[in-house]
């Protein structure tokens, strides 16, 4: 029981030595792939006077259910289709 | 005469040197060209007989050409185993004054011998050739025997010219050929004989005394006694 | 091994497998630098231009807009590829969508790729570091993982472009060896069957008039030639073995038997007498022999000079007609006023007088010797020397230009058998040759007309 215990724990070692290996800090990552800048999104298009026009609140939608059935970035890029949408023509 | 012979090969050199010792002259021998151009460059010759390779880094091109740059004119014979025109014209150009090819006849060397060395050193002017009672003269061109006039074929005034010119010596056929008529080939048949028989029944017939004579083995001498 | 190395047929093959690949090679540089070089460079030109808008900002307005700038330019990212980073002076995160700042990002090094995670994926990024001042460090970047996909993929294809590019180089390498090869075959086993001794062998000529075909050419006149001098040395060795042998065979017997009976002293001279001519007639025909040696090696082209034939020929005439008159024979000369050549003074007039003497040999008393010249082309002269003599059988006629070649006929007569060698190897010399005919076909006595033709080149 003891022996096997030890077994796991230096297989715990290797797979994470290599993290260790590339330096002190983690990888950076990108955050805007997540549920929460989902929504951040969706505020941001609530602020917009377009907002409720065609095709930005399908998109929107689309988008929000994307990121609740767990493809946040996919939901991001409808989201941030919907706002450019949105966006008043320049 | 007082000939100077270059010759390498010990057997040839005997034999010409016998020969010329026989017919009177004074033969001195070098058996390569360093000798003989220091023999040839120290003391006085009537004519050199050379050979035109010779061993010792002096040939007798070599010499001859070293003689001339010195203002030495002594007569000049080659005597060459290479039969070539080339290596004729080269050795007449380098300052030699006949070439003889080997193997040679003893008399051709003799003949030639005696030419060259008393060959005038000044080609004078003379304006008339003569012999006993026969004359020639060369503006006229005309030839008269005991006041006759004989006449002469142009060919036959320079063959009769040529044995004039070198009265009492023995003048080979190939020296007429080459001195007559400028041919450098053997002629195949006794043409030369036939022209000798044709002069001479011209100059000859008729008078008791004959001039033009057969030297047997050699070839033909003009003079005036029998 | 090493020969197959040093053949130069795959000396070519290897230079056209090198030059392919060399132009493939290139040709995918090219195709590299226009694509994925272009892809790295749209990448950065837009990580440029957002850096100098958020650079601008930050004039503007300071750290806030900037931030608000990031937000607003992140929320309208459709393509989800853009990375942004902005930290105050303690290290804060003020905006942007990375967590932290990325190990590889230094303000040291501006520009850099790294790599970041994204749903838990590594993925690679352009990176592109700005110091704002007050301490203040803006990351601008892009995620290229889909741009090094397309990069692998092409890069992919190169390879695989490569490797078709080698197998094409290697085949037709092979194939241009073997036509080299092929082309080159004949020839080769020409040389080699020649070098084995079969003299009679010729390079086939395949008329395409190519640059082989010249080569084949080339190697066959040269065989011919060649041919021609191996027979001339058989023919002279044979001709030595044969008519060389017996004036000395004779000298030596009559010399031997002077010396060994108890001969008198004059029969003791006249047999050395006798050997002397014998040796003598040796020497005079080893000088023809060398003469005509020298004509046909061409050695004497170097004394040619310009010359009129005509009085050469008169000489020539006149010189033998000594010998005509004194055998009852007449020459006639018909010679036009004048005939210009390049040639060698001394050979032509042997080789006439060859001709002549021949002719005066063979012509009985009261016949009558021709000789004429003249020019029936602008470069061609022919000098005919014409007989009323026997003539010669057509048969003799063909070998009689051989050396040592004696008619039957003449076997009585002297000479050597070397004059119309000599005749015929001037010729050759002046560009021309020997011709023989009958002078007057039909009759009894045909009479031999002998020309020579001379080329003016």
């Amino acid at each position: 029981m003891v022996r096997r215990m030890g077994r796991l724990q230096i297989l715990a070692l290797v797979l994470i030595a290599p993290a260790f290996a590339m330096g002190t800090e983690p990888v950076a990552q990108i955050t805007t792939d997540s549920r929460d800048y989902c929504r951040e999104l969706a505020l941001r298009l609530a602020s917009m006077p377009g907002a409720t026009s065609e095709p930005a609140r399908s998109l929107a939608e689309d988008g929000l259910r994307l990121c609740e059935n767990g493809h946040p970035r996919s939901g991001v890029a409808r989201l941030r289709r919907a706002i450019r949408a949105a966006q008043p023509e320049h | 005469m007082r000939i100077l012979l270059v010759e390498d090969d010990a057997e040839v050199a005997r034999f010409v040197r016998k020969g010329l010792a026989e017919a009177g002259h004074n033969v001195e021998h070098a058996a390569n060209g360093r000798d003989g151009l220091f023999l040839a460059a120290s003391e006085p010759f009537d004519i050199l007989v050379l050979d035109r390779m010779l061993p010792g880094g002096v040939d007798g091109v070599r010499l001859v050409e070293t003689l001339r740059a010195q203002g030495n004119r002594t007569p000049v014979l080659f005597l060459s185993a290479l039969s070539a025109v080339d290596e004729r014209v080269k050795g007449l150009k380098a300052g030699g004054d006949d070439y003889l090819v080997k193997p040679f006849a003893f008399a051709e060397l003799l003949a030639r011998v005696e030419v060259l060395a008393r060959r005038p050193t000044q080609e004078a002017p003379a304006t008339r050739l003569r012999i006993a009672d026969l004359e020639m003269d060369l503006l006229a061109r005309s030839v008269t025997r005991a006041g006759k006039r004989i006449e002469i074929q142009p060919r036959e005034f320079r063959l009769l010219e040529h044995l004039l010119r070198h009265a009492g010596q023995v003048v080979t056929r190939t020296m007429l050929l080459e001195k007559v008529w400028d041919y450098h080939f053997d002629p195949q048949t006794n043409v030369i004989d036939v022209h000798v028989s044709r002069l001479r029944q011209k100059i000859d017939k008729g008078f008791d005394k004959p001039l033009i004579h057969t030297v047997r083995n050699a070839g033909y001498m003009i003079r005036a006694e029998a | 091994m090493l020969r197959f190395l040093r053949s130069a047929g795959f000396r070519f093959a290897l230079l056209f497998a090198g030059i392919f690949i060399g132009a493939a090679a290139l040709f995918a540089l090219v195709l590299w630098y226009a694509t994925a070089g272009s892809l790295d460079r749209q990448t950065d030109a837009s990580v440029r231009t957002d850096a100098l808008g958020l650079i601008e900002r930050w004039r503007e307005a300071g750290p806030g807009a900037v931030a608000e700038a990031i937000a607003d330019r992140l929320a309208s990212d459709v393509e989800g590829t853009a990375i942004y980073l902005l930290l105050d002076s303690n290290g804060v995160r003020l905006a942007g969508n990375l967590d932290r700042w990325p190990a590889e990002a230094s303000p040291d090094a501006p520009w850099s790729f790294g790599t970041v995670q994204r749903e838990g994926n590594l993925i690679d990024a352009r990176l592109h570091v700005l110091e704002l001042g007050e301490r203040y460090r803006l990351l601008v970047g892009r995620d290229v993982g889909e741009k090094q996909a397309l990069r692998t993929l092409l890069a992919e294809g190169i390879a695989w472009a490569a490797v078709a590019a080698s197998f094409v180089a290697l085949v037709g390498a092979a194939v241009l060896r073997r036509a080299v090869e092929q082309r080159l075959r004949p020839a080769a086993l020409t040389a080699q069957a020649i070098a084995a001794g079969d003299l009679s062998r010729r390079v086939p000529v395949s008329h395409r008039a190519d640059e082989f075909d010249r080569l084949g050419e080339s190697m066959n006149d040269m065989l011919d030639r060649i041919d021609r001098l191996m027979a001339g040395v058989r023919g002279v060795s044979d001709s030595i073995a044969h008519d060389l042998r017996t004036p000395i065979a004779r000298a030596r017997a009559k010399l031997e038997e002077a010396l060994d009976g108890q001969a008198a002293p004059e029969a003791l001279r006249a047999a050395m007498e006798q050997g002397i001519a014998d040796l003598d007639h040796i020497t005079r025909v080893f000088g023809a022999l060398l003469r005509i040696a020298e004509a046909e090696a061409g050695a004497r082209r170097a004394a040619f000079a310009p010359l009129d034939l005509v009085p050469l020929l008169a000489e020539v005439a006149e010189f033998y007609g000594a010998v005509a008159e004194s055998g009852g024979q007449a020459i006639a000369i018909e010679l036009p006023a004048r005939l210009d050549v390049v040639g060698d003074r001394d050979l032509l007039a042997q080789a006439v007088g060859n001709l002549l003497d021949n002719a005066l040999k063979f012509t009985p008393p009261g016949g009558r010797v021709r000789i004429a010249a003249r020019a029936p082309a602008r470069d061609r002269i022919d000098l005919v020397v014409e007989d009323t003599g026997p003539g010669l059988p057509a048969a003799d006629r063909a070998r009689a230009g051989e050396r040592f070649f004696r008619a039957d006929a003449s076997r009585g007569t002297p000479g050597s058998g070397l004059g119309l060698s000599l005749v015929r190897a001037v010729a050759h010399l002046h560009g021309g040759d020997l011709l023989l005919e009958d002078a007057a076909p039909g009759a009894a006595q045909p009479g031999l007309r002998a020309t020579i033709r001379l080329g003016i080149a």
